[in-house]
C-alpha cells in the first residue's frame, strides 16, 4: 500500500469510526442504564410468555427504539444477561437497526416514497430475525453468550462492571446505593463497554476500508445484469462496505443499475451482518450461535430476494 | 506509601482506560470543531460528534477519578491497543487533511465558497469571477435572456435517477471536469456527494458536451441543459470506473448528458464535496 492509498484508508477508517461512535456510545449507555437501574427480576416475566409473544415483543422494541447496528450488540448482550429471553433479544438485535423509524424514513426518502421498498426491506429483516429468535429461544443465556468474554476485566461477574468485587448486584449497582454513586457506575460502565465494543468497530472499519481501497469497482457493472449474480454480489457488498443502516438506503438508491431484489438484499443484510458485526458476534456469542447469526440471515435474505426477483414481485 | 502504590496498581487498568477515553473524546470534540471535519463526515453531524466526544470525556474522567480495582487481561489490553491504534491512524488522517487545506480556507457551510482562487483560473468566455465569500446566491440567474435554475449536480442526478420529468430545462451548476480514459476522450463533469461519511460517498457524474476548451481537472460553473445520450454514450456511462486514487463509488448518469451553453472556470469550492440535497427550489446549490 503506497502512501496515497494509506491516506485514503486512514480517512475511511476514521470516518466510519466517527460516524458509528455516537451510536455505539448510545448503545453502551443504554446497556449500562439497564445494568445499573433495572433489577435482576425486571425482565424475568418476559421469559414466561409464549415464544411468539416474545418474538413480537422483541420486534416491537426494534420498531420504536432508534438504534443502529453499531450499538445494538452491547444492548442485546446486556438484555440477555438481565434475563430477557433469546426469543425477544435476538429479533430485537437483528431487526432493530432496520425497522426503527429513522432507518425506515431514510429508506422511504432514498427511494422517493416507494412504500414497497420500505415494506419489503422491513419484511426481509423481520423474517430472519424472527426465525433466529425461534431457533435460539430454547437456549439459556449461558448457552448463548461466551463465558470467557472479557467484557470489562474478566471479573467473572456477569454484570459486566468488570471488577474484583464479589457482590450481589442489588447491593453494588442497585438498590443499596445513592443515586450519585449509581450515576458514577453508569458512566464507568458506559466507558468500559464503549471501549470493549469499540475494538470491534475499529477492526471492522479497518476491514471495510481495506475492501473499499483494494477491491476494483469495475466488477460491479457486469454483475448487475444477471439476477443470479446481482443478488449474491449485493449481499457481499453489504457485508464488505459496512455502511450504517441509517445511510445505506442512499447508497443502494444510487446503484440503480442493479435490479430491485438485489438492492433489497443489500438493504436487508447489511444491518444484520457486516464487518463491524462479524467480530462482535464471534466474540460475544458462543461459536455455534455466532455462526447461526452469520449464516441464517444471509441464507434467508438470499432465498427471499431471489424468489422476489424470479417471481417478479418487485422490479 | 506502599498502600497507595498498591491501590494505584490495582486501579491502573481503569485509569489507563480513562485516559484512552479522554483522548478519544478529545479527538472527536476537536475534530468536530475543526475546519477539517467535512473531510470525514457530513458537517451536519458535527454537533453529534461533539456531543458524543464530550460524553466520552466525562466517562473517561469517571474512570480516571473514581477508578475501581480490576485485573489487566489480554482482552483489556486488546481493546486499549485497538482504540490507541485507531487514534494514531485518525491523527495521521487529520494531519494529512490539515496539510492539504489552504491556510486561509475556511468552511462556512454548504453554501460557503471562500477558497482562494486557483492560479490561472480564468473564464473561457472572459467572464470568470471568483465567487464571493459567503455571497448569497440567487436561486435563478438570467444570462443572455435565458433563466437558469441554480442547483447542485447531485440534486440534478437524483431527480433524473428517480425518473422525475420536472427538472429545470436550463440550470447552472458547479463540477469538476475530467477526461477519463474509459470515456474514450469524452468529457465528464462530476461531484462527490456525501450523505453521512466518506464510506458512503458517491462520485456522481454526467457526460458533458461543449467543454472542449477547458483543461482536465479544472472546476467549472456550467450554464446548460440536458440532452439524451445515444446508445454508445449509454454504454460508456455504464462502464464508469473510479480513478486510481478514487475513494468514492463512481456512477455516471446512463441516459442524459449535460450540454454547456456557457462555462466559467472557478476556484475549487470549499468544501469540494456536496452535503445537502433538496427535492425542489430553492435547491441547495453550490
Amino acid at each position: 500500500m503506497d502512501q496515497s492509498t494509506f491516506q485514503i484508508f486512514a480517512s475511511i477508517v476514521t470516518s466510519i469510526v466517527l460516524e458509528a461512535a455516537p451510536f455505539l456510545l448510545l448503545g453502551s449507555f443504554l446497556s449500562s442504564l439497564i445494568a445499573v437501574f433495572a433489577g435482576d427480576k425486571a425482565f424475568l416475566r418476559m421469559a414466561e410468555k409464549p415464544l411468539p409473544v416474545q418474538i413480537i415483543l422483541g420486534l416491537a422494541a426494534g420498531l420504536v427504539l432508534p438504534t443502529c447496528e453499531c450499538g445494538i450488540v452491547p444492548v442485546a448482550r446486556r438484555l440477555l444477561r438481565k434475563g430477557v429471553p433469546a426469543g425477544a433479544a435476538v429479533p430485537f438485535m437483528l431487526a432493530g437497526p432496520v425497522i426503527n423509524p429513522v432507518s425506515l424514513a431514510a429508506t422511504w426518502v432514498a427511494f422517493q416514497g416507494d412504500w414497497r421498498m420500505v415494506a419489503w426491506r422491513a419484511a426481509l429483516v423481520m423474517i430472519p430475525a424472527a426465525a433466529l429468535g425461534w431457533i435460539l429461544a430454547a437456549g439459556k443465556t449461558t448457552e448463548l453468550l461466551r463465558p470467557t468474554l472479557e467484557m470489562a476485566g474478566d471479573s467473572g461477574c456477569a454484570c459486566g462492571c468488570g471488577h474484583d468485587h464479589a457482590h450481589g448486584h442489588g447491593q453494588e449497582h442497585g438498590n443499596g446505593r445513592s443515586v450519585a454513586a449509581r450515576l458514577f457506575d453508569v458512566l464507568r460502565l458506559t466507558g468500559r463497554e464503549f471501549l470493549d465494543m469499540g475494538r470491534f468497530l475499529v477492526f471492522g472499519s479497518a476491514a471495510a476500508a481495506l475492501c473499499k481501497v483494494l477491491l476494483p469497482q469495475a466488477w460491479l457493472a457486469p454483475l448487475s445484469a444477471n439476477l443470479w449474480l446481482a443478488v449474491p454480489a449485493m449481499l457481499l457488498l453489504a457485508v464488505l462496505m459496512s455502511i450504517c443502516s441509517e445511510a445505506d438506503a442512499f447508497v443502494a438508491a444510487s446503484l440503480s443499475m442493479f435490479p430491485r431484489p438485489a438492492l433489497l438484499a443489500f438493504l436487508a443484510l447489511g444491518p444484520m451482518l457486516d464487518l463491524k458485526l462479524l467480530p462482535a458476534f464471534l466474540t460475544v456469542f458462543r461459536r455455534r450461535v455466532a455462526w447461526l447469526l452469520i449464516c441464517v440471515p444471509a441464507l434467508i435474505v438470499y432465498a427471499l430476494c431471489m424468489s422476489l426477483g424470479l417471481v417478479g414481485a418487485i422490479r | 506509601m506502599s498502600g497507595r502504590l498498591d491501590n494505584f496498581r490495582a486501579t491502573f487498568q481503569d485509569r489507563m482506560e480513562g485516559l484512552i477515553l479522554l483522548c478519544m473524546g478529545g479527538f472527536m470534540a476537536g475534530l468536530a470543531l475543526s475546519r477539517q471535519y467535512w473531510n470525514f463526515l457530513n458537517p451536519k453531524f458535527s454537533p453529534l460528534t461533539l456531543g458524543a466526544g464530550c460524553v466520552i470525556c466525562v466517562c473517561g474522567l469517571a474512570l480516571l477519578l473514581r477508578p475501581e480495582p480490576g485485573r489487566g487481561t489480554v482482552g483489556r489490553l486488546l481493546r486499549q491497543a485497538a482504540v490507541l491504534a485507531f487514534l494514531c491512524l485518525a491523527a495521521t488522517a487529520w494531519e494529512h487533511t490539515a496539510r492539504e487545506l489552504p491556510p486561509d480556507a475556511s468552511f462556512t457551510g454548504p453554501r460557503g465558497l471562500s477558497a482562494p482562487a486557483e492560479p490561472g483560473a480564468a473564464g473561457v468566455n472572459g467572464a470568470s469571477e471568483p465567487v464571493g465569500p459567503q455571497a448569497p446566491e440567487p436561486p435563478r440567474v438570467t444570462r443572455d435572456g435565458v433563466e437558469y435554475v441554480r442547483l447542485n449536480l447531485a440534486e440534478l442526478y437524483i431527480m433524473l435517477d428517480r425518473g422525475r420529468k420536472d427538472y429545470p430545462a436550463h440550470f447552472v451548476l458547479r463540477a469538476n471536469l475530467t477526461r477519463p480514459s474509459w470515456l474514450g476522450g469524452g468529457t465528464l463533469v462530476s461531484r462527490i456527494a456525501v450523505v453521512c461519511c466518506l464510506a458512503d460517498s458517491l462520485n456522481l457524474g454526467f457526460q458533458a458536451q461543449g467543454l472542449d476548451k477547458i483543461r482536465d481537472g479544472k472546476w467549472v460553473e456550467i450554464y446548460g441543459h440536458l440532452a439524451p445520450l445515444d446508445a454508445a454514450g449509454r454504454k460508456k456511462s455504464k462502464s464508469a470506473q473510479p480513478d486510481e486514487r478514487e475513494l468514492s463509488l463512481r456512477v455516471v448518469n446512463p441516459a442524459q448528458r449535460i450540454v454547456a451553453e456557457h462555462v466559467e472556470v472557478i476556484p475549487t469550492p470549499d468544501p469540494p464535496f456536496l452535503f445537502e440535497f433538496r427535492e425542489k427550489e430553492p435547491f441547495a446549490g453550490q
